[in-house]
C-alpha cells in the first residue's frame, strides 16, 4: 500500500498550499471586513435596479 | 387634537421624517426641510439617484445647513486627522454614524462621481467608517468634509478620534494560530486514526511514517500557537501568581514531550492529535471570548463630544485654534449649536445653552452677560462671544477626569471565577502528579515518570478553560440580541456580583429627549394656524415639538417676527399679535412652582393657555423599581426636586433620592457606598455621570442611540429594552451558575482520566478521546444551557 | 483621478450558457436510454456501440463534464468578471477554453462508444483526452488568475475562493488518477495495480464529486443566490468559515467508496471518520443559503429562480447528509453495489447541480439579453415536472436499492441463498426501473421546455456583447501607508500563490511518487498469483471495452452471503497484476471475482451470444459481434511490455513469443467449444473474453496459502 504514502503526500501538500492561501488571504487583510463585501456584491450600475421591498 | 394628526402626512423623500411644511417640494417630491432637498439636488446633479433606488428614505434629516469646518485648515488638525499623506494623496478615515444601507454603501464609494479628487473611498459597513483616498492638492481636507457634510454625511470628528490615532489596539495574530493549530490538528488526526484503527503487521512502517509526519505537525502547534500559554505562564509565575495557563502549558509541554520521546523510541504512538486539538480548542476559546462591538465605543469620555477646535477673537480677527491650545483670557465665538469647551464668561450676546447631555435637562437655559457658563452646554441661539476662565481640562465638568477613578488601572475590580479557582486547581494537580510520581518512584522509575506525566496530560484543564469563554460569549449575544452591549465577558460576571443600584434621573429613568407635549388651552383652528405660523419660524426645539404637535399646516404671512432667546416669540401674523413663550415674556415676571415646562400662548393680548412639555418615565421603570425589594436602590439626579413627590412611587423612602448633585458628588456617593463593601451598579446617561459609572463596580450608560453620546462605561444599554433590566440581572446570575455547572463537568472528566493516568497506563486512544469529548460536552452544555436559561428570562 | 471605462464579456458566459444546455439535453437523453436498456435490453439496438457497457459513461461524462462543466464556466465566467470589477483576462484564452473543452466532449462521445476506454469512473478518457484536457485546465488557470490578477476590488469574494480551490484541487486530481502508461494511440494501462489502483480512482472520484460538483456550485450559490434575492447572504462570516473547514476535509473521506473490499482496514475506517465529519462543512453551506432567504419566503412563493434555488440547496442538503450516512459500515454493506448508490447520486446530481444550473441560466440569459424570461408560466412548469421527476426518480431506486440487496443476504430457515440466482432479484426490480426512466423522461421533458423558454428569450431580446462597467483602478501600491509591506505582493499574489501550491504538488508527487512505481510494496502477495497468458489479458481488454465492469463487480465482500454466493472473500493478493483493478461499484449483474470454471466454455459462448439462451429474463445485451469480429493481435507484444515496465514478471523477451502462447490457448477453447458443436475459429474475439472469464479468481482456488514476503 504504499500508494498512500503518495497520497497523503498530495494531500498534505495540497492543504499546506491552502494553508498558505489562508495566510496570505488573513495578512492582507482579505478578512478584515466580513460584513460589507457581502452587501458591495448587490450593487452592479445597471440602468434598472429593482428596489428592495 | 386627534384631527390635527388626521391630516394628511407627507414624509420627507430624503430622510423619511414627516414634512411640517409643503415649501420644499421639487420634482413633485417632498422633502421636510431645505438641508435634505439640497443633497437631493446636489444627487441628481451629480446622476446618482440610483442612491433613493435601493432602499426608501435612506437619507439623514437635515434641519441644520450652516458648515463649521474650517478649523479642518488648520495643519496641526489635519496631520492628527489623516492617516497619511505625501506630497498629493493624503488618506483619511471618518467615523460616519449615518452610515446604514446599501445605498449609504453605493454613494460613499461613488464620491469619485461626485468629484473626481476623490480617487478612492472604503466603507466598513460595521465600524461606520469610510476611508477615503484623495489629492489634495485638487481637494482640501475641509472641502471634503463639506462635501461628505452636504450629501448628508457629516463625519463625526472629535478630539477623541484624535488621541485615540496614537493608542491603537495591536492585535497578536490569533486567527493565524487557530488556523495552523486546525491545519495541523486535521492532517494529525489523519496520521493517528490509523494506529488506532488497527495497523497490521506488515503494515508498520507507515506507523513510523506517520509518526514522524506527527512531530513535524505538533513543532508549529507548540511553538508558534501555543507560545503564548508558555509566555503567559512563565510571566505570571514572576510575578507569584498560579493562572489557569500554569497548567495549560505544562500540559502542553509534556504532551509534546512525551510524544517526542515515544515516537523516537518506537515506544507508542505518542498524543500529537490529543497535543494539536488541545492548542485549538484553547485558541478558539481564547477568539469567542473576543467579541467586539465595532460600532460601540466604551471608552467614550468627555473629549469625544468637546469639538476639535474653537473660534477665537485676536484682536478683532477670528480663527479657528486647536482645542488643546485654549487658554485662560482667551476670547471665543460659540455659534448655534456648537458646544461650550470650557468654563467661561459671557461677554457679549443673548446665551441659550442646552446642558442636555450634561444633565440631561432638554429646556435651554437663558444666562446673562457677565454669567459664568460651564463647559458642556449647547448654544442654541444666536453667536455669543466668552471669555475663558478655566482651561479645557480644568472646567467644571472636565476635571472629573482628573479623578483617580479615570486614572486608576482597569479590570481589576473583581477577580473572576476562572482566576479564583484555577490556583487551587494547579496546586492540586501538582500534588496529584507528584504523589503519583513519588508512588512509583520506587518501584518502577519507568512507570512512575510515565504516571506523572499522564496526570499532567489528563488534568490539563482544557475544558474549564473553555468553560467560561463559551458560556459568556453566549451570554453576551444574548444580551446584545436584547439590545444591551456588553463590554466584554467579563462584565457579566460583574452585574451578577453586584448588589447594589444607583440610577440617575434625566435621561435614564426619563426621556429626555421625546417630550410629551400637553395642551392647557381650548385652540381654534385659525389660533392653531396662528401658532403654526409662528413656530415654524423657530428651530428652537419647543417650537418644533409644538408643530409636530400641531401638524402640517399652510403657513400664514409673517409680518413682524422677534425671537427673544429663552423667552419666545413675539409676531404679528395677518393682523393678529401673537406672544408664545415663557411666563415671562407674557406676564414680564418668571412663574414658579410648577414641575413642567409651559410655553404660554396670548393672541391679541387674550391669554389663552399653555403646551406643557412633561417628562415622562421610561417604560417598565415600575419592573425596574420593583427591584427595590432585592437591591438597595438609589437615585442621584442632577436638576431641581420638583419631580420628587412623582418619583417616591419608584423608591423606598425619600432618603435615596438626592437631587442637585454634581457629577463630583455622584462620584463620591458612589465611593461612599463602596466603602460600605457594596458592590455598586451605577445606570447613567449624561457626561455628568461619567465619574459615578467610572467609579462604580459596574457603569450602565443608557442611550436612546448607541451611535450617539454615551459616556465612558462597562456597558451600554439600549432605552428601549431599559425595562428587561432586572431580567438582565437574574440571567447574569444563571449565567455563573452555569460557569460552575460545567467546571463540575469538567473536573469530573479529569477525574476519570486521572483513574487512568495515576496507574501509568494512559493510552494515547484514551486522552485522544478524553479531551475532544470532554470540550464538545462543555462546549454544547455550556451553549444550550445559556439558550435554555435565555429562554427562561424571556430575553430570547 | 477618472474612473476606467471597461466591459464585461457577455459573449464567452452566453456560449457556455448554450453549451450547457446542448449538452444536458444530450447526457440525460443518453441517461434516459440507458435507464430503460435496463429493463428493455432491446434498447441496446443490437450493436456494440450503444449497447449500455459503452454508453453508460458517455451518460455519466456527458452529465458530469459536459452540461455540469460548461454550467460552472458559464457561472464562473460570468460572476469572476463581476466580483473582480474586470474583464476576464484574455479573450483569445476564454474563446480557446471553450471550443477547446467542447472538442474535448465531442471526442469523449466519440471514443466512449468506440470502446476506448480506461475503466476508471468519470475518468474513462484515454490518455490524450487527459492531456487536453490537462492543458485546457492550465488555460483555465491562467484565464482565472489572470483575471484576479488584473482585478479592480480589493477583496477576493468568497465565491472567487471556492473557485480557486475547485481549480487547484482539480488539477492535482486529474493529474494523480491520470498517471497512465501508453500502449497505442488509444490504449495504455495504469501505473498503480489493483489495491492501489482502486485507492487512487476512489480518492479522485470522490474528490472529484467534491470539488467539480461541489465548491463550484458553493461558490456559484454565494454569488447568485444573493443577487437573485436581492439581499446579502445570512452570514459572510459563516460563508468563509465553512470555506476553510470544507477545505481541510474533504479531501480524505475517498476511501468510504472501498468499504469491505480488500483495502486495509484502518484506511476504510479513515475514510468512515472523515465523511462523518463532513456533515459540519457541507451543511454550514446549506444553512447559510436557506437562511438567506429567510423572511423572503413571500418572494420565493412567486420566483420560479429562487424556488429552483430552495429545492436545489436542499437537496444537497439530503445529499451531504445520507452520504456520510452511507459511509457507515453497517450502512454500506446493505447499500453500496445497489441502486441505493444510484439514488443518492441522483439527488444530488439533479436536485443540487441540475436545479442550481437551471435557477443560473433563467436569471442570467434575461440579463445579459437585456429582455424579461419569454415565458414565466413555462419555467415554473419546469420547476414542477423537475421536482416531480427527481422523486419519481429517486423513490423507485432507493427502493429497488433496499428490495435488491435484502433479496441478495437473505437466507433460508436452513442456512441455504434464498435467492441463489442473482436474476431472480434483478426481475424483481425491473418495475422500479421502469419508474424509475419515467422520472427521469420528465426530468428530460423539463430541460427541452427550458431549452425552449431560453431560446425564445434570446430571440426576444439583443445580446449585449460587451457590457459596459466603470471602477476605479486598486490603490497604487505607495499609499497606503499600513499596507504598504504587503501590498506589492498582494497584486501579485494570486499568481505567486498558484505557482507556488501546483510547484510544491509537483515536488511531492516525484518525492513520493517513487515507491508507488514499484510494486514491491508492503501487500501480502499470493505465490499462486500468476501474470495472465496473454489470451486472457487480451480478453481483459475487452471486458475493459465491453465496460462489463459497469454491471459486473470484481471483489467478493467477507460477509456470509456474498461467500456463499460467490465464494472466498476477495484479498489483496489476487489484484496485483490487475491495471487497472475492475472492482467496479455496482451490480447490476452478479460478481465475476470467481467466475473461472464455474460454467463451461460452451455457457459462456452462448451466454455471450444471447444471455437469454441461458438465463432467461436476463437484461444483459446480446456481444454477438464478439463471435464475428477477429482479435487484433498486433498490440499483444507492446502491452507484455508495458506490464512488465508496470513491474508484472513476464520474462524478458517473453513478448516475442507471446502471441504464440495466444494462438495455442486460443486453439484449446475453440477445441473444447467444438465437442459441444460450437464451429468458431480461434481467432476471433470471443474466446479471449472467454479465456478470461475462466481465469477469474481461479489461482485462489489452486493454492489457498496467504504468504507475506
Amino acid at each position: 500500500m504504499s500508494i498512500i504514502y503518495f497520497l497523503i503526500g498530495c494531500s498534505v501538500m495540497l492543504a499546506l498550499a491552502f494553508l498558505i492561501a489562508f495566510f496570505w488571504a488573513q495578512r492582507s487583510g482579505q478578512n478584515d471586513d466580513l460584513y460589507t463585501p457581502s452587501i458591495r456584491i448587490l450593487i452592479d450600475d445597471e440602468d434598472e435596479i429593482t428596489p428592495e421591498k | 387634537m386627534t384631527e390635527s394628526h388626521t391630516i394628511e402626512k407627507t414624509t420627507c423623500y430624503h430622510c423619511g421624517d414627516d414634512c411640517l411644511t409643503d415649501a420644499y417640494i421639487i420634482d413633485d417630491k417632498h422633502f421636510c426641510c431645505h438641508g435634505c432637498k439640497s443633497v437631493y439636488e446636489i444627487l441628481s446633479a451629480g446622476k446618482l439617484c440610483n442612491y433613493y433606488v435601493f432602499n426608501d428614505h435612506p437619507g439623514a434629516t437635515r434641519a441644520r445647513i450652516d458648515k463649521r469646518f474650517d478649523y479642518l485648515s488648520d495643519p496641526a488638525i489635519i496631520s492628527e486627522l489623516i492617516d497619511f499623506t505625501d506630497q498629493q494623496i493624503t488618506i483619511v478615515t471618518f467615523y460616519i454614524p449615518h452610515i446604514h444601507c446599501s445605498s449609504c454603501l453605493w454613494l460613499l464609494e461613488k464620491l469619485n462621481t461626485i468629484n473626481p479628487a476623490i480617487h478612492y473611498c472604503r466603507v466598513d459597513f460595521l465600524k461606520k467608517q469610510l476611508n477615503i483616498r484623495f489629492d489634495h492638492q485638487k481637494l482640501s481636507l475641509q472641502q471634503l468634509v463639506e462635501l461628505l457634510y452636504d450629501i448628508g454625511y457629516e463625519p463625526l470628528i472629535s478630539l477623541q478620534d484624535i488621541i485615540k490615532k496614537q493608542n491603537e489596539p495591536t492585535n497578536d495574530n490569533l486567527v493565524l494560530k487557530i488556523a495552523v493549530a486546525g491545519f495541523c490538528f486535521g492532517n494529525v488526526m489523519l496520521l493517528s486514526f490509523p494506529e488506532y484503527f488497527g495497523l497490521s503487521a506488515y503494515e508498520q512502517t507507515f506507523k513510523h511514517f506517520f509518526g514522524w509526519l506527527n512531530i513535524l505537525f505538533a513543532l508549529p502547534v507548540v511553538f508558534y500557537s501555543g507560545w503564548g500559554y508558555f509566555v503567559s505562564a512563565w510571566q505570571n509565575l514572576r510575578n507569584k501568581v498560579l493562572n489557569i495557563d500554569f497548567p495549560l502549558a505544562l500540559g502542553i509541554a509534556v504532551l509534546f514531550g512525551r510524544t517526542v520521546l515515544e515516537i523516537v523510541t518506537h515506544s507508542g504512538a505518542g498524543f500529537a492529535d490529543t497535543l494539536c486539538g488541545l492548542v485549538f480548542f484553547l485558541l478558539v476559546g481564547k477568539f469567542v471570548q473576543k467579541k467586539t462591538y465595532h460600532h460601540i465605543s466604551f471608552e467614550r469620555d468627555y473629549r469625544s463630544f468637546f469639538p476639535v477646535a474653537v473660534h477665537v477673537v485676536n484682536d478683532g480677527v477670528e480663527k479657528p485654534i486647536p482645542l488643546s491650545q485654549l487658554h485662560t483670557g482667551h476670547r471665543m465665538v460659540i455659534r448655534y449649536n456648537e458646544i461650550i469647551p470650557a468654563d467661561a464668561i459671557l461677554l457679549k450676546g443673548e446665551a441659550l445653552i442646552d446642558f442636555s447631555f450634561v444633565t440631561g435637562e432638554a429646556i435651554p437655559v437663558s444666562k446673562t452677560l457677565g454669567e459664568i457658563i460651564y463647559a458642556g452646554g449647547r448654544q442654541t441661539g444666536e453667536a455669543i462671544e466668552m471669555e475663558v476662565v478655566k482651561p479645557v481640562s480644568q472646567s467644571y465638568l472636565t476635571q472629573l477626569w482628573n479623578n483617580e477613578a479615570f486614572t486608576r488601572k482597569q479590570d481589576n475590580r473583581m477577580q473572576t471565577f476562572n482566576e479564583k479557582v484555577s490556583k487551587y486547581f494547579t496546586i492540586v494537580l501538582l500534588t496529584i502528579a507528584f504523589a503519583s510520581l513519588i508512588f512509583w518512584l520506587p518501584t518502577d522509575f519507568k512507570r512512575g515518570l510515565a504516571a506523572f506525566t499522564a496526570v499532567l496530560i489528563v488534568a490539563c484543564p482544557c475544558a474549564l478553560a473553555l468553560s467560561t469563554p463559551f458560556t459568556m460569549s453566549a451570554a453576551l449575544s444574548i444580551f446584545d440580541r436584547n439590545l444591551f452591549y456588553l463590554k466584554n465577558v467579563k462584565v457579566v460576571e460583574q452585574l451578577a456580583a453586584i448588589n447594589t443600584i444607583v440610577m440617575d434621573k434625566t435621561g435614564t429613568i426619563t426621556t429626555g429627549d421625546s417630550d410629551k407635549v400637553k395642551i392647557g388651552a381650548e385652540l381654534t383652528a385659525i389660533q392653531r394656524q396662528l401658532i403654526y405660523s409662528a413656530c415654524i419660524n423657530s428651530i428652537h426645539p419647543l417650537c418644533r415639538m409644538i408643530c409636530q404637535y400641531l401638524g402640517n399646516m399652510a403657513k400664514l404671512s409673517t409680518s413682524i417676527y422677534t425671537e427673544i432667546p429663552g423667552k419666545g416669540i413675539i409676531a404679528l401674523i395677518d393682523g393678529h399679535r401673537l406672544r408664545v413663550g415663557s411666563g415671562e415674556l407674557i406676564w414680564g415676571l418668571p412663574e414658579t412652582g410648577i414641575g413642567t415646562t409651559r410655553v404660554h400662548l396670548m393672541i391679541d393680548k387674550q391669554y389663552l393657555g399653555y403646551f406643557s412639555f412633561k417628562h415622562h418615565y421610561r417604560d417598565g421603570m415600575e419592573n425596574v423599581a420593583a427591584l427595590k425589594t432585592t437591591y438597595p436602590l438609589f437615585l442621584l439626579s442632577g436638576d431641581q426636586d420638583h419631580e420628587q413627590y412623582e418619583l417616591t412611587r419608584f423608591f423606598k423612602n425619600t432618603a435615596d433620592m438626592h437631587f442637585n448633585q454634581s457629577p463630583q458628588d455622584k462620584l463620591d456617593f458612589i465611593r461612599s457606598l463602596q466603602d460600605q463593601g457594596k458592590k455598586v451598579m451605577m445606570i447613567g446617561d449624561g457626561l455628568n455621570d461619567s465619574g459615578a459609572l467610572k467609579q462604580s463596580d459596574l457603569g450602565i450608560a443608557v442611550t436612546d442611540n448607541v451611535n450617539n453620546f454615551s459616556p465612558g462605561s462597562d456597558a451600554i444599554l439600549d432605552g428601549r429594552s431599559f425595562h428587561q433590566l432586572p431580567a438582565f440581572l437574574r440571567f447574569s446570575k444563571d449565567t455563573v451558575t452555569i460557569i460552575h455547572l460545567s467546571f463540575l463537568i469538567s473536573l469530573t472528566y479529569n477525574l476519570i482520566g486521572l483513574t487512568y493516568a495515576v496507574t501509568g497506563k494512559l493510552s494515547p486512544l484514551i486522552a485522544a478521546i478524553l479531551m475532544p469529548v470532554s470540550t464538545v460536552t462543555i462546549i454544547s452544555f455550556t451553549s444550550l444551557a445559556t439558550h435554555f436559561m435565555a429562554k427562561q428570562r424571556k430575553l430570547i | 483621478m477618472q474612473p476606467e471605462n471597461f466591459y464585461y464579456d457577455n459573449k464567452i458566459v452566453r456560449n457556455f450558457g448554450i453549451a450547457t444546455v446542448i449538452w444536458g439535453i444530450i447526457g440525460m437523453t443518453v441517461g434516459l436510454i440507458v435507464a430503460i436498456q435496463l429493463y428493455h435490453p432491446g434498447m441496446n439496438m443490437g450493436n456494440q456501440y450503444t449497447t449500455y457497457g459503452r454508453i453508460r459513461p458517455l451518460h455519466t461524462n456527458a452529465v458530469i463534464f459536459a452540461f455540469v462543466g460548461n454550467a460552472i464556466f458559464m457561472g464562473v465566467y460570468y460572476s469572476l468578471q463581476r466580483l473582480l470589477k474586470a474583464r476576464m483576462f484574455s479573450d483569445v484564452l476564454s474563446k480557446i477554453h471553450f471550443w477547446v473543452w467542447q472538442l474535448i466532449i465531442v471526442s469523449a462521445v466519440i471514443t466512449l462508444p468506440l470502446g476506448l476506454t480506461t475503466s476508471h469512473e468519470y475518468a474513462e478518457l484515454e490518455w490524450p483526452i487527459d492531456i487536453a484536457i490537462t492543458l485546457i485546465w492550465v488555460v483555465f488557470g491562467i484565464n482565472m488568475f489572470g483575471t484576479i490578477f488584473k482585478r479592480r476590488e480589493r477583496h477576493l469574494y468568497v465565491a472567487i475562493w471556492f473557485y480557486i480551490a475547485t481549480f487547484v484541487t482539480i488539477a492535482v486530481l486529474h493529474i494523480v488518477n491520470s498517471f497512465e502508461l501508453p500502449v497505442s494511440a488509444w490504449k495504455s494501462y495504469y501505473v498503480y495495480a489493483g489495491v492501489q489502483d482502486a485507492l487512487v480512482q476512489w480518492w479522485y472520484g470522490h474528490n472529484a464529486v467534491a470539488f467539480f460538483l461541489t465548491t463550484p456550485y458553493l461558490g456559484m450559490m454565494y454569488y447568485f443566490l444573493p443577487k437573485m434575492a436581492n439581499r446579502p447572504i445570512y452570514s459572510y462570516k459563516l460563508s468563509i468559515l465553512h470555506f476553510w473547514a470544507l477545505i481541510f476535509i474533504y479531501i480524505w473521506a475517498g476511501p468510504h467508496h472501498l468499504l469491505y473490499t480488500t483495502l486495509p482496514g484502518w484506511a476504510q475506517s479513515l475514510g468512515v471518520a472523515f465523511s462523518v465529519m463532513l456533515i459540519a462543512p457541507s451543511w454550514g453551506g446549506m444553512i447559510n443559503g436557506l437562511l438567506t432567504l429567510r423572511g423572503a419566503w413571500d418572494k420565493v412563493r412567486d420566483d420560479v429562480v429562487l424556488k429552483f434555488m430552495v429545492v436545489g440547496l436542499t437537496a444537497y442538503g439530503m445529499a451531504t447528509f445520507e452520504g456520510p450516512m452511507l459511509s457507515l459500515k453497517q450502512v454500506n454493506g446493505i447499500a453500496h453495489f445497489s441502486d441505493w448508490i444510484i439514488a443518492h447520486v441522483h439527488v444530488g446530481a439533479l436536485g443540487w447541480n441540475g436545479f442550481l444550473t437551471f435557477a443560473i441560466l433563467y436569471w442570467l440569459i434575461p440579463r445579459i439579453y437585456k429582455t424579461e424570461l419569454f415565458s414565466k408560466k413555462l419555467a415554473s412548469f419546469h420547476f414542477w415536472i423537475g421536482t416531480l421527476g427527481i422523486l419519481f426518480y429517486a423513490i423507485p431506486m432507493y427502493w429497488a436499492g433496499f428490495t435488491q440487496s435484502l433479496m441478495l443476504k437473505e437466507f433460508t430457515p436452513e442456512g441455504m441463498l434464498k435467492y441463489p440466482n442473482f436474476l431472480e432479484t434483478t426481475l424483481q426490480i425491473l418495475p422500479m426501473h421502469m419508474m424509475r426512466s419515467a422520472g427521469g423522461a420528465m426530468y428530460l421533458l423539463g430541460v427541452i421546455v427550458m431549452a425552449y423558454n431560453l431560446a425564445k428569450t434570446m430571440l426576444k431580446g439583443s445580446l449585449v456583447a460587451n457590457e459596459a462597467a466603470q471602477a476605479m483602478p486598486l490603490a497604487p501600491v505607495h499609499t497606503i501607508a499600513k499596507e504598504a509591506a504587503w501590498h506589492r505582493r498582494l497584486e501579485r499574489r494570486p499568481i505567486q500563490l498558484m505557482i507556488a501550491a501546483l510547484l510544491v504538488i509537483l515536488i511531492g508527487t516525484f518525492v513520493e511518487l517513487m515507491p508507488t512505481l514499484t510494486i514491491s510494496s508492503n501487500i501480502p502477495t499470493i505465490a499462486s498469483v500468476k501474470p495472465y497468458t496473454p489470451l486472457e489479458l487480451q480478453g481483459r481488454d475487452l471486458y475493459i471495452r465491453e465496460g462489463c465492469s459497469n454491471c459486473h463487480s470484481q471483489t467478493v465482500r467477507p460477509f456470509r452471503s456474498e461467500t456463499e454466493r460467490y465464494g472466498e472473500y476477495s484479498k489483496a493478493g489476487e489484484f496485483v497484476y490487475d491495471h487497472p483493478f475492475l472492482w467496479g461499484s455496482k451490480r447490476t449483474g452478479p460478481d465475476l471475482a470467481r467466475e473461472g470454471g464455474k460454467y463451461g466454455d460452451a455457457w459462456h459462448y452462448n451466454h455471450l451470444m444471447d444471455p437469454r439462451l441461458m438465463s432467461p429474463g436476463s437484461i444483459m445485451p446480446n456481444y454477438d459481434w464478439l463471435l464475428s469480429q477477429t482479435l487484433d493481435t498486433s498490440l499483444t507484444a507492446g502491452k507484455i511490455n508495458a506490464m512488465r515496465k508496470l513491474g508484472v514478471p513476464y520474462a524478458l523477451g517473453y513478448e516475442k513469443i507471446a502471441n504464440h502462447d495466444l494462438d495455442m490457448q486460443a486453439k484449446k477453447i475453440s477445441d473444447d467449444l467444438a465437442k459441444d458443436h460450437i464451429k468458431v475459429k480461434s481467432n476471433k474475439e470471443v474466446i479471449a473474453i472467454i479465456a478470461y472469464l475462466q481465469r477469474l479468481g481461479t489461482d485462489i482456488k489452486a493454492n489457498k496459502t496467504a504468504t507475506n514476503n
